[in-house]
């Protein structure tokens, strides 16, 4: 195994059965990638190894984020005070049923790994100030009433509709299962239009189960202080901006929008975040 | 990567018959409609997981059930003449998005169909795809056949309905069949499999919308019917025919009437090597072409 061309083991961890979270850098809300850089950053989490991107991506050029050159990265992280293994990635563009399987081998071999949650966003017709929710969906029915005492929606239906392909963390949490190892898929709510942006408010909630189980003690006063902010951004745009005032306020009433009016809220709410 | 089978069935030299989606699923249609009729029992598939990604997922209460994948199946018949194998694959393994499959994996999926095939005694393998052609959707479809070894253009000649790439004028016998139903006939060939290639003849104009084209499939069951000595009921693919026919009528009538002009034309022409003058002229042909092309570039623009 350690001899795999495709895992690269800066330092091999020390974990006993810890919980794998994962969390893919392109996400609705930025949810996933913004966890994770949160739980590493406050927990202290070293990133111990990397799956090599030969194989899986497409070296067809770079893309540029923030102004800068970004690669293809998949990386494991260790924390070893709350046993969490933390894996954090560009989704694969080639090989993804080798490329999941990858993760679960590295994460089974070095830390026996028995349990997986994988982060996410859901882009939801509803308004910002709204409470978010996490709906979930477990490969075995023994971790619904945990998440249910959590606060968590375990009822979800959903069957994927032609053409649509499932996702990425519906196929880890499927292969999962083939290997018996337990996992959920948590999907946090986020306004449509945040979509494209951070949705801080889904990321701290998502950090609150998180934080509670795994009993991780962590403080979100910076949070609620960049929540407050992205609020009163927000507030800045529907003042200046009367479509965008009225639009919100329809999602506040329950009131649907047309599809060219939720187009132009996510246009309007996308460049004006984006820009400040 | 593997093969998985449910039984595993005592065949005599069967053959192996091939359908993969391409233009029209011309070839797909027709190889699923033979394996119908002469209802064939499924005793296999090829595990789909490393070829494909999940096409389907199905949650209920919130638990995941089930994770669909496009399928791969080996079914068995054995009929008066010939015992058969067939196998349907409902994608093409496809590494950049594409529509037909091309690459490692494209080969690994053609070797393990043909690995299934040699493991039961298998001596030849047919497939069948689209031939895009100067025909009118009014004209009934040829088959073109394309053999992979020299030996076998003899027996092809003699099929009903069927013309050689040499036929075809301007071509000097050349041509590309692209994904897996041409690939597996390569495969085929260097592992010592006699194999052919049975393509519908599709109208040009019509080969990018994204609906069938029976009318090929039913030429290119007929051909394989009589080579295997199998009686067909093609009343399914006459029901299909004349479904898609009312669509095809329908775009039709959208067509401003200048390109429709030139597409009748193609009622009268003709694109393979003859004796007799040609009703319309190479002239004709470009004018023809250059007016579909412009027709549908300006449509797709517009959508």
């Amino acid at each position: 195994m350690s001899e795999n061309p495709r895992f690269k083991i800066h330092k091999p961890p020390n974990l006993q059965n810890p919980s794998l979270l994962v969390g893919w850098s392109q996400d609705i809300g930025k949810l996933g990638p913004r966890v994770i850089d949160y739980l590493n950053k406050k927990l202290g989490a070293e990133e111990f190894g990397e799956i090599e991107p030969e194989g899986f991506s497409s070296f067809g050029g770079v893309q540029i984020e923030d102004n800068v050159i970004q690669f293809p990265e998949s990386k494991f992280y260790s924390c070893q005070k709350n046993n969490l293994l933390i894996f954090k990635s560009n989704p694969p563009r080639y090989e993804h049923y080798k490329f999941l399987n990858s993760v679960l081998d590295f994460a089974q071999h070095y830390d026996k790994v028995n349990e997986l949650y994988t982060l996410g966003g859901i882009a939801s017709l509803m308004s910002h100030t709204a409470p978010r929710r996490i709906l979930t969906v477990v490969n075995q029915p023994e971790s619904k009433e945990m998440l249910a005492r959590h606060g968590l929606e375990t009822g979800m239906d959903y069957e994927s509709p032609h053409g649509q392909m499932p996702s990425l963390n519906g196929f880890l949490l499927w292969l999962a299962k083939r290997r018996n190892i337990t996992g959920v898929n948590l999907w946090a709510e986020v306004p449509f239009y945040l979509a494209a942006v951070e949705d801080l408010k889904a990321i701290k909630y998502t950090l609150g189960f998180l934080n509670k189980r795994f009993e991780l003690n962590l403080d979100f006063g910076d949070l609620d202080l960049k929540i407050r902010q992205q609020n009163e951004r927000i507030k800045q745009l529907t003042e200046q901006n009367l479509e965008v005032n009225k639009y919100i306020e329809m999602l506040e009433r329950g009131i649907m929008l047309s599809e060219d009016e939720n187009e132009e809220l996510t246009k309007e709410m996308t460049e004006f975040l984006e820009g400040g | 990567m593997g093969i998985k089978f449910y039984q595993e069935p005592k065949l005599e030299k069967p053959d192996l018959i091939v359908g993969w989606p391409g233009i029209g699923n011309i070839g797909i249609i027709a190889i699923d409609t033979l394996r119908e009729t002469v209802k064939a029992e499924r005793f296999g598939e090829i595990e789909p997981w490393d070829f494909f990604y999940p096409k389907r997922i199905l949650i209920k209460d919130g638990e995941l059930k089930d994770m669909e994948f496009p399928s791969n199946k080996f079914y068995f018949q054995r009929t008066n003449k010939k015992d058969l194998i067939f196998f349907i694959g409902e994608e093409q393994p496809s590494e950049l998005g594409e529509a037909y499959a091309r690459g490692e994996k494209a080969y690994q999926m053609a070797n393990l169909v043909l690995d299934v095939g040699l493991k039961f005694g298998c001596q030849r393998v047919y497939t069948s795809g689209a031939a895009v052609s100067l025909i009118h959707h009014t004209t009934k479809p040829r088959v073109w056949a394309v053999p992979n070894r020299e030996e076998l253009i003899d027996e092809v000649k003699g099929y009903e309905n069927t013309i050689l790439m040499s036929d075809i004028a301007g071509r000097g016998g050349q041509g590309t069949i692209t994904g897996l139903n041409g690939l597996l006939l390569g495969v085929a060939k260097k592992r010592g499999l006699d194999g052919i290639c049975l393509m519908g003849e599709i109208p040009v104009y019509l080969q990018g919308f994204p609906i069938p084209y029976p009318e090929a499939s039913k030429s290119v069951v007929e051909v394989l019917a009589t080579k295997l000595g199998v009686k067909i009921d093609l009343s399914s693919l006459d029901d299909l025919s004349e479904q898609v026919e009312r669509q095809i009528e329908n775009l039709y009538q959208k067509i401003p009437s200048e390109v429709k002009e030139r597409l009748d034309q193609l009622k009268y022409a003709t694109y393979t090597k003859q004796a007799e003058p040609e009703p319309i002229t190479e002239e004709d042909k470009k004018k023809i072409m250059a007016d579909i092309d412009k027709f549908f570039k300006k449509k797709s623009e517009e959508s």
